[in-house]
């Protein structure tokens, strides 16, 4: 037709269910609050359903040790999401980074953590080439760097686990694991929320081609994204090192989908775009690691858990869809 | 606009259009075969040891072929690594106690039920495919740990007749003649490729999309049913997967759908299927015969998918990829 | 004969807010051409989408041959006997010639499921002689036939089922004279034998000169039906436009001169397939309008002084030398650009009007190099409230907003971003009147402070009324200037045009 393809709105007053629904989902306050009230209901959920063991102090630090990793890659991740992209190298990247840390931690701490992001960054760069320079779609690009970097883990701990320097876990505290995810989570904040990093992201997301008619330099700023979350992974890394002291064929293992899992109860949409916020990333580690350990506490099998979390996870992305901004789905 | 001048398309064109694509693949196997010969000329290459790749080839292109309707609409299934490891233990389980009823009829169902459940997950729940399909992996996985408990399932030798020629080479191209037909003589082809084509005109124009989206998953999860069958009988054994190792199965058959999908304007997809398993069947084998670890088979895995994509899209430019 | 075939009954369509089809009634007789013209955005499209299934009918009906004609799809059209020749492509890429000729149709080639391809393949290629098509091979996938030969194949699809009423949308302008002589051919033949054809099309000498009566619509009303011979195309226009140049619409002065200073340069772009080394100067403080057909290249003239051109060559350079390649070029040195793809390139909708406001001048919303976002809602707040943007507040995602304010949200940004060069490509699109009127409002007061603007458009009225110069292109090149002129007409710019 020869003027535009209009979307139709309804505008009967009486809406279908549906409609009223997505009307609903589409207001920003739903975003924002919806994944906190999810958070609560599912500490208070498991609070009784483990008799009060989650709650309990010793459990609580437990559960916060080993969140910070996933907490500070899901950052790095946010940002690729909120432009719409995927990545599912984070495991592997994880995984190679914490063995070039452990490898440099032999002669400097410092140098080991720069290791790691240098590391990161380079297969970040790798994934944002593919995708911007010759266009293939982001998640078959990270499926397959995923799967060579993972090859790569197996075979330079073939015949033994890598170990870092022996006495590194003497840095494996509550104190500076939690400096430095508060440090990784607040200054990703302060970029995303007060300079235009944030809007350009959430404008690559809601309409690419508007955002470069706009003036946004899309292909630079998706290359260095990619580039970003894999340093900010690489440092990731680095708690990885500190905690477990060495890196095996299996390290890493499924990170990635933890991490979209993570983020998707959250709140944040599966498309990314203008509707995402920095608290998708806070609330939902917290809601995943909550969710994993109180299935744990319970006594589910292994299979069991990974059923549940399957099952949940499609219905949290359903939820939380913007569907307003897909217009074909693929 | 100018005036244009009539476009005469000469029927020889056709003839050398149809063969070309097969003509090129073929260079590609000489070639392939070529490299690795003078790499490895004692371990790789020879007759018997080119059937042993061809074999395993087979088993793969069974499942390119059914994942080919899946991509040429521009939707993606993941959960095809997991559906073959379902499907291969159900198969051992029934086969015990039915012999080869069990063993030919119980994947072929439960492939073509997970494609099913895939399906209308997906249209009812109005998600990306490759999201809705990971989710759903990792149910399809659990299930798989469920049925074993854990335990490595074996398929007796007595009903291994699918593991070697030529029940085998009978089944797989009992398959990719049903492909070819269902492609080519069926409405279920014109739709998937007008789907596949411009999804909002085909819709406009009566195509039922969301009920032919189902049908492609449907058939992606009958031809996996297929290749489960042929995988069992080679393997003679498998083992739950858990925590996304699944997802290394589903490498290998969607590199054939790529070769299928870059080589369909020359008409021969399913060929093209076929010979590019066969090529990747090589390349990995000749890996092993010049010495290469078998952790090295994951990163070729990858390289290799990563290669096959890049040469087969073209970027362009102003669009838009996410 | 004036017997009624199809009858329109108090049709009426809205989009949101937009009325795009207010309470037609309309009959078309068998045996007629009609004609069926109206400015952009008069509904003439809707009405005919609605026809087709293609838009659900908000309220109204259309009776065909006496039963009410229900449908929910082009195929389902077809099969009670109407259907429809799109302006776009109209055929799928990836299916071949016989395929896209019976999509949809394929039941009669189906037993037990399985296709008879060969008899599909045989009627199709005797479809094609028929009408004399026989160069083109219904087995051959329809990627290999031009634009042109994928029209002619369209025109087959629509009507070898000898459709009681085929309407042809806006077709002829895409196609070369032997294409159009060929759809003539086929109009002429659906006549005589007692069917109907409604035609669309902008040319209004090839309206009345092929039709046998012509409907006008405006602003989503019907005003009249004419016998084309009792017609010439002023009377016409009179209908579509229905007032002689309101002098409170567009700009009222006359002869004021223009400032010698070149604030933009082109020379000899190129862009293949659209532009032919096209050359013109921008003058400070002038309304440079372009206009054409719509193939005719303009579009992407807007899009290369933009330096959003994919494949131009050429040089586009400011005043003092700098050539523009790059948008983010072209934005930092003051250039904007509105672009008739509203939705997908001159906003992000699915994004707040604040953002869409704030974001080319980010950088100079920084205070301390921290931005704030009160301070960015200041900023779209100043300027959506200057222009009168409809709005519930600044946070508001444009996709909510109708097509004449979510405009006048593509003009704030440019005005807050105090560019000097604005390049305007069918501002007035799809908007209702009022509308209209404030933006018009606005480019003379853009003017007044100095600004260069190139309005590109297909509305020759809007060109004639708001510019001091106009550039006509034709098949890529130009082809006429004219300078404003109180005396200037439409004809003569129609004579340059086509």
């Amino acid at each position: 037709m020869t003027e535009l393809q209009n979307i139709e709105i309804p505008t009967t007053e009486n809406k279908s269910f549906g409609a009223k629904y997505r009307e609903f989902m589409d207001k920003p306050v739903t975003r924002g609050v919806l994944p906190v009230v999810g958070l609560l209901i599912i500490i208070a959920l498991f609070a009784i359903l483990t008799g009060g063991k989650i709650i309990q102090p010793f459990n609580i630090s437990l559960l916060l040790s080993q969140t910070y990793m996933l907490m500070i890659a899901a950052t790095g991740v946010f940002l690729i999401m909120t432009m719409g992209c995927l990545d599912f190298s984070q495991g592997s990247m994880l995984a190679i980074a914490s063995i070039v840390i452990c490898y440099l931690s032999t002669y400097s701490l410092p140098l080991a953590i720069l290791g790691g992001m240098v590391t990161g960054g380079a297969i970040g760069a790798i994934n944002g080439f593919f995708l911007v320079k010759r266009k293939m779609p982001s998640f078959i690009v990270t499926i397959c760097t995923m799967f060579l970097f993972r090859g790569l883990c197996a075979y330079l701990t073939t015949n033994s686990p890598v170990y870092a320097i022996g006495d590194i876990n003497k840095y494996n505290t509550m104190t500076i694991e939690l400096t430095l995810t508060a440090i990784v989570l607040l200054l990703v904040y302060l970029l995303f929320h007060f300079t235009k990093l944030g809007s350009n992201l959430k404008a690559i997301g809601a309409g690419e081609t508007g955002a470069r008619f706009a003036g946004i330099k899309v292909e630079k700023t998706k290359l260095l994204v990619y580039i970003a979350a894999g340093m900010i992974t690489g440092f990731a890394a680095f708690i990885n090192v500190i905690k477990v002291g060495s890196v095996t064929s299996t390290s890493g293992n499924m990170m990635e989908t933890q991490i979209l899992i993570a983020l998707v109860l959250g709140g944040l949409p599966i498309s990314g775009g203008a509707k995402v916020r920095f608290t998708n990333v806070i609330v939902g580690v917290l809601t995943y690691k909550i969710l994993s350990t109180g299935l744990v506490m319970m006594g589910f099998t292994t299979q069991m858990q990974q059923l549940i979390e399957g099952v949940i996870f499609l219905i949290v992305v359903a939820i939380f869809s913007d569907r307003k901004s897909i217009q074909v789905i693929k | 606009m100018s005036l244009k001048e009539s476009t005469q398309k000469p029927k020889t064109n056709k003839f050398v259009n149809n063969y070309l694509g097969i003509i090129l693949l073929l260079l590609l196997v000489a070639v392939i075969w070529a490299i690795f010969k003078i790499l490895a000329p004692g371990n790789f290459g020879s007759p018997d040891k080119m059937l042993s790749y061809l074999q395993s080839s087979l088993i793969y292109a069974v499942g390119g072929c059914g994942l080919y309707f899946i991509c040429v609409m521009g939707l993606f299934d993941f959960s095809i690594g997991a559906n073959v490891v379902l499907s291969s233990i159900l198969a051992c389980v029934f086969a015990q106690k039915f012999g080869y009823a069990g063993l030919i009829l119980v994947p072929i169902i439960c492939g073509t039920l997970i494609g099913l459940l895939n399906g209308i997950v997906y249209i009812k729940l109005h998600i990306p495919s490759m999201i809705v399909t990971v989710g759903l992996a990792l149910i399809y996985e659990s299930l798989s740990v469920f049925a074993t408990q854990g335990q490595e399932q074996i398929l007796q030798s007595a009903n291994c007749a699918f593991g070697t020629y030529p029940a085998n080479l009978i089944l797989a191209l009992c398959a990719f003649f049903l492909t070819a037909l269902i492609i080519k003589y069926t409405k279920i082809g014109t739709y998937t490729y007008a789907i596949g084509s411009n999804e909002y005109v085909a819709k406009n124009m009566g195509v039922s999309v969301n009920k032919y989206k189902v049908v492609a998953f449907v058939l992606c999860g009958f031809f996996v049913g297929v290749m489960s069958i042929l995988t069992i009988s080679y393997g003679t054994s498998m083992t739950a997967a858990s925590s996304l190792s699944s997802m290394g199965r589903n490498f290998t058959p969607l590199m054939g759908t790529f070769f299928g999908l870059a080589f369909r304007k020359y008409g021969k997809p399913i060929t093209a299927i076929v010979i590019g398993e066969f090529i990747i069947s090589m390349i990995f084998n000749g890996f092993v015969a010049i010495g290469a670890p078998s952790t090295v088979q994951n990163v070729v895995t990858g390289a290799a998918l990563l290669l096959i994509v890049m040469v087969t899209t073209k970027p362009v430019k102003g669009i838009v990829v996410k | 004969m004036e017997e009624v075939i199809l009858r329109a009954e108090n049709v009426n369509k809205s989009f949101g807010i937009t009325h795009a089809v207010k309470d037609v009634t309309l009959p078309f007789n068998k045996g007629e051409i009609r004609g069926l013209i109206g400015e952009n955005g008069s509904g003439k499209s809707t009405l005919m989408s609605m026809l087709l299934g293609i838009y659900s009918i908000d309220s109204g009906k259309f009776i065909l041959d006496g039963k009410e004609l229900n449908v929910n799809n082009q195929v389902e059209a077809n099969r009670n006997g109407v259907s429809i020749i799109v302006q776009e492509m109209g055929t799928l890429s990836g299916l071949t010639v016989a395929e896209n000729i019976f999509l949809g149709n394929e039941d009669r080639f189906v037993k037990f499921g399985i296709k008879n391809t060969t008899a599909m393949n045989r009627e199709a290629q005797a479809l094609l002689d028929k009408y004399g098509f026989n160069r083109i091979d219904a087995t051959m996938m329809i990627d290999n036939y031009d634009f042109e030969d994928r029209k002619l194949i369209e025109i087959v699809k629509a009507t070898y089922f000898d459709p009681k009423v085929l309407v042809i949308d806006e077709t002829t302008t895409a196609l070369s004279q032997s294409g159009r002589d060929e759809l003539y051919k086929h109009m002429n033949r659906i006549r005589d034998e007692g069917n109907t054809v409604i035609f669309i099309s902008h040319d209004l000498a090839e309206v009345i000169k092929y039709t046998n009566s012509i409907s006008v619509l405006r602003d989503g009303v019907l005003i009249d039906t004419v016998q084309s011979s009792d017609v010439t195309e002023d009377d016409l226009k009179k209908l579509m436009v229905g007032r002689v140049l309101d002098d409170r619409y567009y700009r009222t002065d006359y002869g004021e001169a223009v400032s010698d200073d070149v604030v933009l340069s082109v020379k000899n772009v190129s862009v293949p397939g659209e532009i032919k080394n096209m050359s013109f100067e921008l003058h400070k403080g002038e309304i440079l309008g372009i206009g054409g057909l719509s193939e005719c290249g303009m579009h992407e003239v807007g899009k290369a002084v933009f330096g959003a051109s994919y494949d131009r060559t050429g040089e586009v350079t400011l005043a003092d030398g700098t050539p523009i390649n790059s948008i983010t070029t072209a934005i930092k040195h003051s250039i904007a650009y509105a672009s008739k793809d509203r939705d997908n390139e001159s906003l992000v909708i699915n994004d707040s009007i604040s953002d869409n406001i704030c974001l080319p001048s980010m950088d100079s919303l920084r205070v301390n190099n921290i931005l704030l976002n009160k301070h960015l809602n200041e900023f779209a707040n100043k300027y959506a409230k200057l222009i009168s943007v409809k709005m519930v507040d600044v946070n508001q995602f444009v996709s909510d907003l109708s097509g004449g304010n979510k405009q006048k949200v593509v003009l704030a940004r440019w005005i807050g971003k105090n560019s000097d060069i604005v390049v305007l490509d069918s501002p007035t699109r799809g908007i209702d009147v009022k509308v209209k009127a404030d933006i018009y409002a606005l480019m003379s007061e853009m003017k007044k402070q100095g600004k260069s603007i190139i309005v590109i458009s297909e509305e020759i009225m809007e060109l004639l009324g708001m510019c001091d110069r106009i550039l006509v292109m034709k098949d890529g090149a130009l082809s006429g200037e004219f300078m404003r002129s109180p005396t200037l007409t439409e004809e003569d710019f129609i004579a340059k045009m086509v």
